[in-house]
């Protein structure tokens, strides 16, 4: 349906569509506001209207739970879209997303570690700037399980579908079991909380996970812009993206590390949250275009917009209690990847996509 | 031209090329033949900088191939490959846009337009220009390949560069229209300042459209000729280990070869 347009209008489009949402998400919940009180309480806040006592609730609910909890899901979405997108140019293939190489799961594991076996384990979780330890190991342990799985998966330059998958399976039951053990011994209550590890929330988004997860990704998003001819030549396969004057081996080791550090961050933040980066590209595929250089931006902005409406679902489904990310993010995205797997083993076997 | 001197590549224990010194000459067009595991392959490899041999050096003119930066090293030489499948559907355009990716940063210039343009055009794929690439046929999108490479190294006259055109068996799997399509528009740019470097398997054909043959047995350099004529019926029996006859085209006086297992008598022979 885009099919007509720029890649600037679709932008615009996706950016439009992406306010909306900011602003819906801002105002549905369990607390909700209008526009009106929205604007008095930002107003308030900024120092630019006088604060109103009675206003103290709703604006400390808006300013200090919700607009995070807000930025936090925008920018986690954005991680997952730009990184499915990354990682599906890496391995070549539609199927793959972040949770399924190993990426995710390895950060959950890193970030648990710490958590857990690390000192001040509440300190760790609550001050994420003051504890840079989390994050980084999350990146540590989701780079190691993100190259594992490509390694695996990859001989003389093509990608074996059913390796990967089974690599996959492999290295995230190893990542999902690592961390269903550290959960079970922490004492700190908010680590012994499956859920968060395994399906995602945005509960616990404060303004530090705003800023940690922001600066991280504006990082790797302005690098990883830089790769979107690369990918394309990628497509071809390694030696005639060299020929074109790429160095492959380069390249797939600078995308692990953007993407790593992307994904790492944001699943310390907020768990580990799948099928987003496995929707998000094949969206945009199917409604414009495989370029990455359109794909890229486009799916960090589908991303975030996606992600801000499924957060509203999770607040409004069963009130006053919230669904995990994960449940949501599952039922769409599960389907969507069977659909791919399957019209990709029908038109040719294990080695196609190679 | 391009300049091997005492290239040798092992792989493991395995010797693949075994001191191979010879020279691709300039606006030729140079054929690799030989059989099945000769190293043919190995050898184009080396020669496009994409592999760096145990032993030896390969230069482009007077300088070293290593010498160059990748991107440098891309815009001096372009390699069509056998059959290129893509994991993604993108346009026929877009993939001949590829071939521009060394020229240019971040947005292609209206002359890099022009040019993927000119190369689709001359190998007539200009009217699907908007079509998926997945969608065409084996050979359309061999020419959409060949269409992106000749953008690559595209020529306008505006300034003297050599370049370096390597066919990688790049007719195999296509039928004989396409075969003598590609390798028309192929020959096409001798014209303009280019080396053609190909491995081709079907002898005639390599005899048709070659101008330098190069013969390859077990890793080495067995026989070199600028001429098809001086390539004889015993060398090619020798190498290829089959009975050669040569009969003449009663049209044209072109010499033809059929191709039999030991003495059957019989062209085409049974596999074994």
């Amino acid at each position: 349906m885009l099919k007509h347009l720029s890649f600037r209008q679709t932008y615009w489009i996706l950016g439009v569509a992406l306010g909306m949402a900011v602003v819906a998400s801002a105002a549905i919940g369990a607390f909700s506001f209008t526009p009106a009180q929205m604007v008095r309480y930002l107003g308030q806040a900024a120092g630019w209207l006088p604060a109103v006592p009675g206003d103290a609730l709703g604006r400390n609910v808006l300013i200090g739970l919700r607009l995070p909890r807000v930025f936090v899901a925008g920018l986690t979405g954005a991680v997952l879209g730009v990184s499915g997108t990354l990682m599906q140019g890496l391995f070549r293939n539609p199927i793959v997303e972040p949770g399924l190489v190993g990426t995710s799961a390895g950060a959950a594991l890193g970030a648990a570690l710490v958590f857990v076996l690390g000192s001040g384990t509440a300190l760790a979780f609550t001050h994420p700037l003051g504890s840079l330890a989390v994050p980084m190991a999350a990146f540590v342990v989701g780079f190691a399980a993100t190259m594992l799985v490509h390694r695996v998966s990859t001989s003389f330059g093509t990608v074996n579908v059913f390796t990967l998958l089974l690599a996959g399976i492999a290295v995230n039951a190893v990542c999902g079991a690592g961390t269903g053990f550290l959960s079970y011994i922490a004492r700190d209550p908010q680590a012994r909380n499956i859920t968060f590890w395994n399906l995602g929330t945005f509960t616990t988004a404060d303004w530090r996970s705003v800023e940690l997860i922001g600066v991280c990704f504006g990082l790797s998003f302005v690098w990883a812009l830089r790769y979107g001819k690369a990918l394309n030549a990628l497509m071809l396969g390694e030696n005639e993206a060299a020929y074109l004057g790429v160095n492959p081996r380069r390249l797939i080791l600078w995308l692990l590390v953007v993407n790593t550090i992307m994904v790492a961050v944001a699943t310390a933040m907020v768990g580990v949250i799948a099928f987003v980066g496995l929707v998000i590209p094949h969206v945009l595929r199917m409604m414009k275009s495989a370029d990455y250089n359109f794909l890229l931006p486009a799916s960090a902005l589908l991303g975030a917009v996606l992600m801000e409406v499924i957060d509203i679902i999770a607040r409004v489904i069963i009130p006053p209690a919230e669904l995990p990310i994960g449940i949501i993010t599952a039922v769409v995205g599960a389907p969507v990847f069977l659909g791919i797997l399957l019209r990709q083993t029908r038109r040719g076997g294990a080695g196609l996509h190679g | 031209m391009v300049d091997l001197r005492g290239v040798s590549h092992q792989v493991d224990r395995t010797v693949i090329l075994n001191d191979i010194t010879t020279r691709f000459q300039p606006n030729r067009f140079n054929v690799i033949l030989g059989p099945n595991g000769a190293g043919k392959s190995t050898l184009l490899r080396v020669a496009t900088g994409l592999l760096q041999p145990t032993l030896g050096e390969v230069r482009y003119g007077d300088r070293l191939v290593s010498s160059f930066s990748a991107t440098a090293l891309a815009r001096k030489r372009a390699v069509l490959s056998q059959h290129v499948e893509l994991a993604f559907a993108l346009s026929v355009e877009d993939v001949t846009l590829m071939g521009r990716y060394p020229h240019y940063d971040r947005v292609p210039s209206a002359r890099d337009r022009d040019i993927v343009r000119r190369a689709l055009d001359l190998v007539g794929m200009h009217d699907k220009r908007q079509q998926q690439y997945p969608t065409l046929s084996g050979g359309e999108q061999q020419k959409v390949q060949l269409a992106r490479v000749l953008a690559q190294i595209w020529n306008d006259g505006s300034g003297a560069r050599h370049t370096y055109l390597f066919l990688d068996e790049p007719t195999t799997s296509l039928d004989v229209h396409y075969q003598i399509h590609l390798l028309d528009v192929a020959r096409g740019l001798l014209k303009h300042d280019c080396t053609i470097v190909a491995i081709l398997h079907d002898l005639n054909i390599a005899f048709q459209y070659g101008d330098v043959f190069f013969v390859m047995d077990a890793g080495r350099l067995v026989h070199v000729a600028t001429d098809a004529a001086d390539l004889s019926r015993d060398l090619i029996e020798r190498v290829f280990q089959v009975q050669a006859h040569r009969i003449h085209d009663p049209d044209t006086g072109d010499a033809v070869w059929r191709f039999a297992l030991e003495s059957s008598g019989r062209s085409g022979g049974t596999g074994s």
